[in-house]
């Protein structure tokens, strides 16, 4: 993208220590009802353990996910709240071809659903495959987490985090990485030592702290660099490249036509014929 | 307007078995677009959030727009290139061309969520996005198709100025029909640049841009030659093997330069396992050997380039390993090894029978009313009929130096 590095160290963040997640879902209740979402008619067990909703979808926008382990011959929970990551430099707005996402400088990365013309580009392009569709409708649009936009920009809290009694962390990002780093400085023994999100992605404004190793979790290895680099690298090029192939052809072609053009004109004059002269004449004749 | 009725009905009465079965499909294929309009995508198609591209993206868009390249590289080989004497493919290239970048458009719009919004992308502009860039080549190329087609309209109506008119717009059109191409084509692989951690390292590398670029070359090259093959054996046309070997003399060089630059590309520019999936893996050496290694030895042999059967064998292995690239890059490379495999729903493949079958039908009928292979440039008559003379006699002599210009 722009080359112009932007400090994002004021945008809003979340810190979410799974450690401190009792899987109590307020949080996911919390958005259903601040978005004003439909529930599902979901069973238990129809994703892994306790997980419900199984799936994110358009009419959950996060959920925590539920992981069974045994740890000293003890069942155990490890619980993964998964939302959108609003990312620094998010992949669903450099693919999207009407710019219907926009990253604010409070955080949050924003969709207008009144220019979406439902491509699903940004669904392909999301590394964390946040963006869903409207499936069940005949024109249907994208939904997402918008970060409670409606919310913080009034000086409010995110429905999720207001919601959550122990686990997550809202402030600056600065901050929340600075409060992280403390954490795992502090109880090395307690955490993995790494910060999911600080540099997924290029960045984004969700960090987790966890015990388990991340991919047992369900967390997906996401490059480190920013994922409209990967296309710009090659859409940068455009110009240049159709000035090149435009101005290359058209030499190409004044020079091979160019043998043809004098080879038609010595033959004309070689000719004896000399079609039109007396026309010519006589019009230059009358003025 | 019964009269006019019952001289079409009777028209099509008198057509083929094929062509009627071609409009069968086609009425299909419409029945179908209606049910996904009044139903709904997630419905009648097999696509759901975890896989949110299937058949009318992999096909209709990512396989149809190199299967139309004809038209771009034959108009640069004839005319910049300046190998004249193929020019009696061009037209039939042409026709192809446009007829396959419509029916991209509308297999496209039938995708999109919000078809009725499509002119969003012209309004709002966002540079960063191939798709962006893809949707505003596609209209800006099919534009210039419609405009090159529109030769042959015009002589069958015996139109003249606006024939005069394509004649002098032909080069611009030419260059800027091939460096257009170029952008998209090569965009298409740019999409894919997007997915990082999604499609598979064996596909996978900053060069895909320019690996679907040169592919669309020596596609569009063997489609020319599966179709003027076809046309010479089922429409009774000329038989044009003589000017294909010329085109067969280019293929080895093309395909010989992709096969580098993409084992050079997967070889050193891709990250990650390339060995870690057998049924990838398999699909990888497919796409190469049926598609690129068998016909590129096949066309370094004079005696296969000189005989029709085997150019036309040739032209379909490699339209054959094209395809089966594009699904790889955007099908089944993109399945996560977790995943659970899609398969188009049977309203989605009517719908892309319903595509293919209107681009043969359209074809065929544009073919038996219009002069696309009848097309001799040194016999047609550029000049203004009598009439147009008489109107513009007052003017004769502003007339006379303008047709000095013209030639």
């Amino acid at each position: 993208m722009s080359s112009t590095p932007v400090n994002y160290d004021k945008t809003k963040s979340f810190l979410i220590d799974t450690t401190k997640c009792t899987g109590c879902r307020g949080c996911q209740v919390a958005c259903k009802q601040w978005n004003q979402l439909k529930a599902e008619n979901t069973t238990f067990f129809s994703g892994e353990g306790y997980q419900n909703p199984p799936l994110m979808s358009e009419y959950t926008f996060t959920r925590v996910k539920f992981k069974d382990y045994q740890k000293d011959g003890q069942n155990e929970f490890a619980f993964y709240k998964e939302m959108c990551m609003h990312c620094n430099e998010p992949a669903c707005a450099s693919v999207c071809p009407v710019g219907a996402f926009v990253k604010t400088p409070e955080g949050p990365v924003v969709y207008d659903a009144g220019r979406c013309i439902g491509c699903r580009f940004c669904m392909i392009a999301c590394p964390f495959g946040i963006p869903k569709y409207e499936w069940s409708k005949a024109f249907p649009l994208v939904r997402k987490c918008t970060g409670c936009f409606s919310r913080i920009k009034e000086g409010m809290q995110p429905a999720c985090v207001t919601a959550c009694p122990t686990a997550i962390s809202y402030g600056s990002r600065a901050d929340m990485i600075k409060e992280a780093e403390k954490r795992l400085k502090n109880r090395p023994d307690r955490y993995q030592q790494t910060i999911y999100g600080k540099d997924e992605a290029g960045g984004t404004s969700i960090f987790y702290l966890t015990e388990q190793p991340l991919d047992e979790l369900g967390f997906k290895p996401v490059t480190q660099r920013s994922l409209p680099s990967y296309t710009w690298q090659a859409l940068r090029l455009v110009p240049g490249i159709f000035l090149t192939v435009g101005g290359g052809l058209s030499l190409l072609s004044w020079f091979t036509h160019r043998k043809e053009r004098i080879r038609q004109e010595e033959a004309f004059k070689n000719s004896k014929v000399q079609p039109e002269t007396t026309v010519e004449e006589t019009r230059e004749d009358q003025p | 307007m019964t009269a006019a009725a019952r001289i079409i009905i009777n028209e099509i009465k008198g057509y083929h078995n094929f062509l009627k079965f071609m409009i069968g499909l086609v009425v299909m294929g419409a029945l179908a677009t209606m049910a996904r309009f009044i139903f709904g995508l997630g419905v009648t198609t097999n696509l759901n959030d975890v896989y949110p591209w299937g058949l009318w993206i992999s096909f209709d868009v990512v396989t149809a727009v190199p299967l139309a390249a004809g038209a771009f590289t034959l108009g640069a080989i004839v005319h910049c290139f300046h190998i004249k004497k193929l020019e009696p493919l061009v037209r039939p290239a042409i026709v192809t061309g446009f007829l396959g970048y419509s029916l991209v458009c509308v297999g496209l719009l039938l995708d999109l969520g919000q078809p009725q919004r499509a002119w969003h992308t012209m309004v709002y502009w966002n540079i960063h996005s191939p798709m962006f860039e893809v949707s505003m080549c596609i209209m800006a190329y099919t534009t210039v198709l419609f405009l090159e087609f529109l030769s042959p309209v015009c002589e069958k109506f015996g139109y003249h100025v606006p024939l005069r008119v394509l004649r002098w717009l032909e080069m611009p059109l030419v260059i800027g029909a091939a460096a257009i191409s170029t952008l998209h084509q090569s965009s298409l692989g740019t999409f894919f640049l997007i997915a990082v951690d999604k499609l598979h390292a064996l596909w996978y590398n900053p060069l895909l841009p320019l690996l679907f670029w040169m592919s669309a070359i020596f596609t569009g090259i063997s489609i020319i030659i599966l179709e003027a093959t076809m046309v010479h054996r089922y429409l009774g046309q000329p038989d044009e093997s003589e000017l294909l070997e010329v085109l067969t003399k280019i293929l080895p060089w093309t395909l010989g330069a992709y096969l580098i630059v993409k084992l050079a590309a997967t070889a050193l520019l891709s990250h990650g396992p390339l060995y870690d999936r057998p049924s990838l893996l398999t699909l990888f050496l497919a796409e190469l050997i049926i598609g690129i290694i068998i016909p590129m030895f096949m066309f370094m042999k004079k005696a296969y380039r000189e005989d029709d059967r085997m150019q036309l064998r040739g032209a379909s292995l490699v339209i054959a390993g094209v395809v089966l690239n594009r699904f790889n890059v955007s099908m089944f490379g993109m399945e996560q090894a977790d995943q659970a495999i899609y398969y188009p729903s049977i309203i989605e493949s009517l719908v892309t029978i319903g595509i293919i079958a209107a681009h043969v039908l359209f074809f065929v009928l544009l073919a038996k009313y219009f002069p696309i292979f009848e097309h001799h440039p040194e016999t047609v008559d550029y000049s203004l009929p009598d009439h147009a003379h008489s109107m513009t006699a007052a003017h004769e002599h502003s007339h006379a130096s303008g047709s000095e210009s013209v030639h």
